[in-house]
């Protein structure tokens, strides 16, 4: 390790970060890792690495002690002078998603910036990065701190009590109980549960497997058999297409306007996702909630709590169009591909902009292979979807069905049943008329906010 | 940390690799050349994401060419298993040799050793990497487009480097490949993956990046024209489209702006060639009707000054926010 670091041998000088030349004169204020250099106690920086590690998983990344050992010797290989590398380094070993990225920045920037304290002097304005005991966090974080890594679902247990960040006081915080329901109905889902569950399951792979009678040959097979009869591949082995899961994305409505349905639907969500296994849960009002890890816990009362406690504008007001936006945005290149069905539960009510609707459904549509929208209010009689937010988004929806009962969501079994409608997406158009003629006409496209 | 694994002797380092990224045209990026770096002294596979057209293919041959090595490249997709990625018999020199063996007489077992030997292996790229003579770089592109259950067969493949045929018996590595895998991230790769990975993200490229990759690969590109293109795909990539060009898209609006003998970029022009940025026709759409004005008067606008990231920002606040 010595050999390496006397001296910049790894970089001139010259391709140094910015951020080193602002961190002052060489020796001055690097941090922990010049002092560890510069008096050689590898000691210092295997804890301060290990520190680190265990701030980061903190915050959700991927880093154990693997992780920490790889980044020790990963950093043997750098030139610990140079600050910009050895951040680059850490970097790159123990980040393991986009997502990390902000995090590992922030936490880098906040741990190895301020100089070290010597052993034993404790800095009380902060703490002491290096001084802290191992696993704890300081109390004073703002909250807003945790919103990168805060639906993660990876966090450290300590996270979960803080997780609910600060919203606008404009929205309701009612938290509803979700303890109280029947055994009956708990009962039907399941029940309703194994049916969809099993309907799904028959979606075909492109993975094969043998089979006494397939469509395709399997020629590894045959050839083994034919062996018998001099080489002449006279019985074909044959293999078929494998049965493969498909994947479901729920997006459930927990607005003001649903409150007679949303307890009860949710339930639903939380079977359907311990049935499943491949099951990716959001609620949304106003803004959207990924629930997924909530409602994994295997107490359906502590994950329904949990799950009311992460909303923070349950029963509040709708914003559909505003909500999709976002999931499309931060999660549905990840989770909805062609294998995926999506599940919208929602009267439709949208208070928001119904354009921004019309796109991020549209957008929807065109990742997913089903998009099914499950309206409770299309069970009631005389209903017909013509709240504004309803009529936009029906023309990308796949199948249009009722969710007000258990029976309702029952015949959701066939309406996964069916293949797609291939009906003609409104394009350009859009089911609005005017929408764009109009922004044509304004010239700038302001006009549409 | 003494204990550093074997390094092929022509790999020198962070600057040596500097030096190949230079030569592909690529402008020496530190943190692209510290994850090779890493990933070649640590051996460790390098999971590469970021969007399409960023290059992230790239860095597997820039690493390639600094190491010295061969590239061996597996292209993962739907349904790919594991007949084509790892091995296949040779059905027909099978069939060949049983017709040969007819008269031989000899017993079905002894027949059946023969052909599933090595002579009739097929060896699809895993496997080729793996038994390869000296360490090849194996590039396992758009690993996320291959399903799940290939996602932990490569796995098993990367944490033990062998492979068992079960008419051979175990392969094992001669030589640890230098493994990267990328991902466009069109599906979450599984963290099991993850954490066996060194991480590196790839962004799209600043302005300056951007405009020197322009001139290495369009050389008889005129400056005023090249600064222009990439402006305006900083500006570009700031509207919400379907499918954000990359900078392979660049590089071809920059070839057609040459080939129609543009000096510089003027709505007319833009128009014309727009097919080259835009591959999505609602993007094309949006674009032709609210923002390729307003985006060249920006880039008219900001000619003078540094194409900042603030400064961007900027700009990109001043345009139409049409949906």
């Amino acid at each position: 390790m010595d050999g390496r670091l006397s001296g910049s041998a790894s970089l001139p000088p010259s391709s140094r970060g910015p951020a080193d030349a602002a961190s002052g004169p060489p020796g001055a204020s690097d941090g922990p890792l010049r002092a560890g250099a510069a008096q050689a106690r590898p000691g210092n920086l295997v804890a301060n690495v290990t520190l680190f590690g265990r701030r980061l998983r903190s915050r959700g990344l991927l880093v154990g002690p693997a992780e920490i050992e790889l980044a020790l010797r990963g950093l043997g290989e750098a030139n610990l002078a140079d600050r910009g590398e050895v951040r680059l380094v850490l970097r790159t070993i123990l980040c393991a998603r986009a997502e990390d990225l902000p995090v590992f920045d922030e936490e880098f920037e906040r741990f190895w910036s301020r100089p070290a304290p010597a052993p034993g002097s404790a800095r009380p304005e902060d703490g002491g990065g290096t001084q802290r005991p191992p696993g704890a966090i300081p109390g004073g974080e703002p909250q807003g701190q945790l919103s990168v890594t805060e639906w993660s679902g990876e966090g450290a247990p300590e996270e979960d009590e803080r997780a609910v960040p600060a919203y606008s006081p404009a929205e309701i915080r009612t938290r509803k109980d979700f303890a109280a329901f029947s055994a009956d109905d708990l009962e039907a889902i399941s029940e309703l549960i194994l049916l969809i569950a099993r309907r799904i399951a028959t979606r075909l792979s492109r993975r094969m497997r043998p089979a006494r009678r397939g469509s395709l040959v399997d020629l590894r097979r045959t050839m083994r058999r034919s062996l018998q009869y001099g080489g002449d591949p006279a019985p074909l082995v044959w293999r078929r297409r494998k049965i493969r899961k498909a994947k479901l994305v729920l997006l459930c409505d927990v607005s003001g306007s649903m409150d007679v349905y949303s307890r009860f639907l949710v339930q639903f969500i939380y079977a359907l996702q311990g049935t499943l296994g491949r099951v990716e849960s959001f609620l949304f009002s106003t803004q959207l909630t990924r629930v997924t890890d909530a409602l994994a816990q295997r107490d359906i009362k502590q994950a329904l709590q949990e799950a009311s406690r992460r909303v923070p504008d349950w029963s509040g007001g709708t914003k559909i169009g505003a909500c999709l936006h976002t999931f499309n945005e931060e999660y549905g290149r990840r989770l909805v591909d062609p294998r995926t069905i999506v599940i919208i539960c929602s009267d439709g009510w949208d208070t928001g902009d119904i354009d921004l609707l019309t796109s991020a459904m549209r957008t929807l549509r065109a990742r997913a292979g089903r998009l099914i929208w499950l309206n409770p209010l299309l069970g009631s009689p005389g209903y017909e979807p013509v709240t504004q937010g309803m009529s936009a988004a029906l023309p990308f929806v796949d199948v249009f069905a009722s969710a007000h009962n258990v029976r309702s969501l029952r015949e959701l079994e066939r309406h996964l049943r069916e293949p797609r409608r291939r009906h003609p997406l409104p394009r350009a158009a859009g089911p609005a008329p005017g929408r764009h003629a109009g922004r044509a006409v304004g010239g700038s496209g302001g006009t549409n906010r | 940390m003494a204990a550093a694994p074997t390094q092929p002797e022509q790999f020198r380092g962070i600057p040596n690799i500097a030096e190949a990224l230079r030569q592909q045209g690529y402008v020496a990026d530190r943190e692209v050349a510290t994850a090779i770096h890493l990933s070649v002294v640590l051996h460790k596979p390098l999971l590469i994401e970021g969007a399409a057209g960023v290059g992230k293919t790239e860095v597997a041959k820039v690493m390639a060419q600094a190491i010295g090595t061969d590239l061996i490249r597996l292209q993962c997709y739907e349904g790919l298993d594991v007949h084509t990625a790892l091995y296949e018999w040779n059905y027909q020199r099978q069939m060949l040799r049983i017709k040969l063996e007819e008269a031989t007489g000899r017993p079905v077992e002894e027949k059946e050793q023969v052909i599933f030997s090595e002579p009739f292996l097929l060896k699809r790229p895993l496997l080729q990497a793996i038994t390869a003579e000296r360490a090849p770089v194996l590039l396992i592109d758009e690993v996320d487009r291959a399903d799940e259950e290939f996602e932990a067969f490569l796995l098993e493949v990367l944490s033990d480097f062998q492979v068992s045929i079960p008419e051979i018996g175990t392969v094992r590595a001669r030589h640890i490949p230098h493994v990267v895998l990328t991902s466009n991230r069109t599906r979450e790769l599984s963290d099991a993956l993850r954490r066996r990975c060194l991480y590196l993200w790839i962004d799209y490229p600043s302005f300056e990046k951007e405009l020197t990759i322009v001139r290495a690969k369009v050389p008889e590109i005129n400056e005023r024209l090249a600064r222009q293109i990439c402006g305006f795909m900083q500006l570009v990539r700031t509207v919400p489209l379907a499918k954000v060009p990359g900078i392979a898209e660049t590089l071809d609006w920059s070839a057609a702006l040459m080939a129609l003998h543009y000096e510089h970029l003027d709505p007319g022009a833009v128009e014309e060639t727009l097919g080259c940025l835009c591959k999505d026709q609602e993007d094309l759409v949006r674009i032709r009707a609210h923002y390729v004005r307003p985006i060249l008067d920006a880039v008219d606008a900001a000619s003078g000054d540094g194409w900042t990231p603030e400064r961007v920002g900027q700009l990109a606040a001043q345009l139409p926010r049409a949906r």
